[in-house]
Parts: structure tokens; sequence; C-alpha cells
């Protein structure tokens, strides 16, 4: 399930965390609401952001 | 999980302004150009980017808070919204709204987002925390 949280503090901070998504579709996902509010300060991304992104290297067996 | 991110607010819609002050209990008043505080600068707090002393005490609309002598002065630069307003302890705002107006800036965040994920037709929950905070989570 693709979710995107967003905390409000008191204090009127936002943070942003999306949930579900894989490579960068969080960043397409959740800009709308960046734009909406303001300006971004600071990302972290996680380690979900860097699946599909890694190549998997198969070596197959071709002799014996 | 796939990233996180820090925002910084800036206030860009009046509706969604108008529709926090509802919410809070607050008294939006539309074009109105001056907003009640102190009346003289003392320096003790740096001044909002963008407004210089001369514009303290004037507005294009203000915000009224019930229990309090003093009133939010709302100024619009360029396509944002500053908020102004003395945190004096006798004008009774910073008790009611908060330290650097961050239960109006909440309460604005929450409404911009509800409007705009009815706009999208996306499910939103909507949780208070503990300490106050809170939390709303939008099915993509």
């Amino acid at each position: 399930m693709k979710e995107i949280v967003i905390d409000v503090s008191v204090d009127g901070e936002i943070s942003i965390e999306t949930r579900g998504f894989t490579g960068n579709a969080c960043l397409k996902e959740s800009q709308f609401l960046k734009d909406l509010l303001g300006k971004e300060q600071a990302k972290q991304l996680t380690p979900a952001y860097y699946q599909g992104k890694q190549k998997t290297k198969k070596y197959l067996q071709l002799c014996g | 999980m796939s990233h996180v991110a820090k925002i910084e607010l800036e206030i860009l819609s009046l509706e969604d302004l108008k529709l926090a002050c509802k919410r809070l209990g607050f008294t939006f008043s539309e074009n109105q150009k001056t907003y009640a505080w102190y009346g003289r600068w003392i320096g003790d707090s740096p001044l909002p980017e963008g407004i210089l002393q001369d514009d303290l005490g004037k507005c294009d609309h203000a915000i009224r808070v019930p229990g309090c002598n003093y009133e939010i002065g709302v100024v619009k630069r360029g396509s944002k919204y500053i908020l102004l307003w003395d945190s004096w302890h006798r004008g009774g705002l910073e008790e009611k709204i908060g330290k650097g107006a961050g239960l109006l800036k909440q309460g604005y965040t929450i409404e911009r987002i509800r409007r705009e994920a009815k706009r999208k037709n996306c499910q939103v929950r909507h949780e208070i925390k503990n300490d106050r905070s809170i939390r709303l989570v939008l099915r993509v």
C-alpha cells in the first residue's frame, strides 16, 4: 500500500514520509505536497529508494 | 518507506488560512488594513524577511483571536502571505497561537492538505498524537 504520512507539530513544523514506494516514484508522488506547502529544507533517502536502481548480474555456466 | 522530507511552510492560500481560522475559532477580518500591536518596535526580535520597521502595524487582512488584545496582520508579499504579530505577553497572542504562530500554521497546513486530498480524491486519515502534533495519512 502506498501512503504519504504528514506530521505537523504544534510549532508548525512539517515532515513528510513516503511509504510503500520503490525507486524515485516517491519523489514524484509527493512533489505536489511540497509545492502545496512551501520549500523542502532537507531530504533523507531510505533503502527502498534505491530498489530497482541496482543491476543484478547473473553468471551462467557455459561449459563443464 | 522511501524518503523523509522536512518542509518549511509558506502560506500561499488565503482560502486555507480562512478555513484554519474557522477551525481554531479565530475571526478572519478581510481587508482590515491595520492590526492591533504594541505600536512601537523595540527591536527585541528580528523582523520577518521582506518586512521593514515602517511596515509594522499595517496589513492586507487581519485575524482576531478571542481573549487577546493584539491581532495578527496578514501581509501579501508576492505570491506569499506573511503573518505579522506582536508576541509581547500582554497582547495574549503567544499563549493562544503558540511560539512562532505554530498552532495557526498547523491549522493552515491541515486545511491545505485536506482540501487538496479531496480535490485529488485521496483518502485521508487524521490522527492526533499525545504531543498535540497532527498526523495525516494520505493513501495514494
